[in-house]
Order: structure tokens, then C-alpha cells, then sequence
């Protein structure tokens, strides 16, 4: 029995393991942390996965799981180092694919997204799966309207860090 | 453009960027363990509670304890040892509880509430056990004085001497030097608590409690 439910564990987070990775994006900026919180944001799935009952999505669960870790429960292990490394390992921007002025405002999009706190990077993690304002708040604990506030408000900073 | 439509359509377009992790990798994963901060906080916590425990017996079997024993203080101390005792199962329970609450499912804000609530159970314990033993220290210091034979010719020496003032600011230095190296080990406590596994979880609190005003 243990073993079946491992390997439905691990076959379910194998299909679903970019959802991991790209709360790894927002909230780490080097290779090494990045794979330091998806280790421990796999294990909290596997030690949450029990209880894991089929009537919510197996992503949606995962979305939860995965942005506790790294909003309370991760400690950044000692060897994390903040260097910006974001252009050469996460934030490859293709530049066939848009055009110079885009390039640039993806960069600093990019750069303007990871001097958010927290909290802000949860809503627009969030925003960006295109998850409703219901999912955003259920998930986080805050009501509704403030999810939408909020949202509105970090939109208008990042304008302002593109437009100064 | 929307500056936020333009990072989501990049952000869609990134989904096979990113490496691959094996199942065999994430086999690997799930038998190492969490370094989450609620591991830490469950250690420390019962570190706390076997300390005071241990603080407890060490003073119990110490030499001055026997002595103490000699004298008539039962209807002092086994109160308070009881209270002491009950206290600590109280708390513990209510320590266990609450940390079985803690639930990576649950929304990031409740999430939070129930691991400060935890924190709260250890430190109250904490706090009632400090004036617990505050009490104890009054009631062993009045009986010592009332009873102890030696303690009150040495008192009344000073006092012939004329030294009582210096008898008593002894007798307090020593007390208040025992009280602060438990103090002491008290803050260290707190600051790897508070200072290295709560920081990041207050912060990100009360940015969702100001969310929520």
C-alpha cells in the first residue's frame, strides 16, 4: 500500500513538477537555492500527500503546498548566496521572439518582480497561473476584495519601476 | 500593453524551460529530511520543556536541597512542586495540540496563526514558569531565614558586626546572579527562536494582516 502510494506520489509530481519549479523561480534566484526549496517543497507534498483526498485538483493542492513552503515553512539553507544571476540561469529571455523594447521591459519586469516582498510574489505567482481572485484568496487567507486591491497596487508599481 | 500581460504571455511561453527532474530524483527527495522551520521549532520547544524539566531534578537533588528538605518547608514546596508539574502537563497537551494543528494545506494565513500559536503555548509555559520559580525562590529564602539554623546565627553575627546591610546585599547578588544566568540562557533561546526561525514568518504576517485592514 505504501509503495502504490508512492508511486502515485511521485508519478503525479513527475507530470506536475513545473508548477514546483516556478515557485522556485519567483522565490530564489540561483541554481542552488532554487533546487534547495524544490527538495524541501517536495518533501512537505510527500509528507502532506496522505491526506490528500481526490476532490480538490492534484495542481491546485499543489499550488497551496508548494507556496507555504516558500512563503513560511523554508528556512534559506546557509550556502544560499544572493547573487543575480536571473539573466543567466532563470530569466532566459528569447530575443527572436520579441523585439528590443520588450526584450528590456521583460528584464526589468523580471528584475522589478523579484524585489517584491513575500507576500506580493504569492499574488502575482498566482496571477500569472491565471488563477481567479477566488483561488488567490482562499489561498493566501486574505478576503477577495484585498486580493484585488492588492493586485491593482503591485501592478502600479511595477508601471512605475518600468515608467520612472 | 498591460505591463503584467506581457510578463504572463513570456511566463506561458517558459513552461519547457525548465530542467527535468527524474522520478528517481524524486524518490531520492522524499527520504531526505525537512529542514522546514516547524521541525525546528518542535525541537527547540521540547528542549524547553526538558530543560525545565531537568532544572527541576538538578535543584531537587542538589546538596542545598537536601539540606532544604530538613527543614519544615513541606507545606510550601509540594504545593508549588504539583502546581509546577501540572502546569507543565497542561501545557504540553496544549503545546501538542496546537502543533498538530500546523497543516501545509491550509491558507498561508492560517498556516502562520497556527505556528505563532504554538510559539505562544511554549512561551507562556515559559512565563508561568519563570514566576513560578520566582515564587518558590521567595518561599525557600523566607523559609531559610525563618529556620535554618546557620542562616540565622550568620545573620545575627552581621548584625552585631554591624554589617547587616552588607549580609543581605550578598545574599541578594547571589540570588540575582542565579537569576540572570537563567536569564541568559532564556534570551538564547529567544533569539535563535524570534531572531532566526520567526523572522521571515512575522513579516510576511503582518504583510497579510495589512492586507486584511
Amino acid at each position: 500500500m505504501d509503495k502504490e502510494l508512492e508511486h502515485n506520489f511521485v508519478a503525479l509530481l513527475e507530470e506536475h513538477q513545473n508548477i514546483v519549479h516556478k515557485v522556485c523561480r519567483l522565490y530564489t534566484n540561483h541554481r542552488e537555492a532554487h533546487n534547495d526549496l524544490f527538495q524541501e517543497i517536495t518533501i512537505q507534498l510527500w509528507k502532506a500527500y496522505p491526506k490528500f483526498r481526490g476532490d480538490a485538483k492534484f495542481s491546485t493542492w499543489m499550488y497551496r503546498v508548494g507556496l507555504n513552503t516558500a512563503i513560511t515553512l523554508y528556512r534559506k539553507s546557509k550556502r544560499t548566496i544572493n547573487t543575480y544571476e536571473l539573466e543567466t540561469f532563470q530569466f532566459k529571455i528569447k530575443a527572436e521572439e520579441y523585439d528590443d523594447t520588450e526584450e528590456q521591459q521583460l528584464k526589468l519586469l523580471y528584475a522589478a518582480v523579484h524585489q517584491l516582498n513575500d507576500i506580493e510574489k504569492a499574488l502575482v505567482f498566482l496571477y500569472l497561473e491565471e488563477k481567479d481572485y477566488r483561488e488567490i484568496s482562499e489561498t493566501l487567507g486574505i478576503s477577495e476584495v484585498n486580493a484585488r486591491v492588492k493586485m491593482n497596487r503591485i501592478k502600479n508599481k511595477l508601471r512605475t519601476i518600468l515608467n520612472p | 500593453m498591460d505591463e503584467l500581460e506581457l510578463l504572463k504571455k513570456h511566463w506561458k511561453s517558459q513552461d519547457t524551460q525548465y530542467p527535468k527532474v527524474s522520478a528517481g530524483d524524486i524518490y531520492k527527495m522524499i527520504l531526505k529530511r525537512s529542514s522546514s522551520i516547524v521541525k525546528w521549532i518542535f525541537i527547540i520547544s521540547l528542549l524547553e520543556f526538558g530543560l525545565w524539566a531537568a532544572l527541576t531534578f538538578l535543584l531537587k537533588d542538589s546538596k542545598n536541597a537536601q539540606e532544604f528538605d530538613k527543614l519544615d518547608s513541606d507545606y510550601l514546596i509540594i504545593p508549588l512542586t504539583v502546581l509546577g508539574y501540572v502546569i507543565l502537563a497542561y501545557f504540553f497537551v496544549l503545546f501538542y495540540k496546537n502543533y498538530r494543528r500546523i497543516s501545509v494545506t491550509d491558507s498561508a494565513k492560517v498556516l502562520m496563526e497556527n505556528i505563532l500559536r504554538t510559539r505562544k503555548t511554549v512561551r507562556n509555559y515559559v512565563f508561568f514558569n519563570l514566576a513560578l520559580m520566582a515564587v518558590t525562590f521567595m518561599a525557600a529564602l523566607y523559609i531559610e531565614f525563618d529556620q535554618n539554623k546557620a542562616i540565622i546565627s550568620r545573620a545575627q553575627t552581621a548584625a552585631a558586626n554591624g554589617e547587616t546591610f552588607m549580609f543581605y546585599a550578598k545574599t541578594i547578588l547571589l540570588v540575582a546572579c542565579v537569576l540572570a544566568v537563567l536569564a541568559a540562557v532564556l534570551l538564547f533561546f529567544y533569539w535563535l527562536i524570534y531572531g532566526l526561525l520567526l523572522r521571515k514568518l512575522n513579516r510576511n504576517y503582518k504583510e497579510l494582516r495589512k492586507l486584511d485592514i
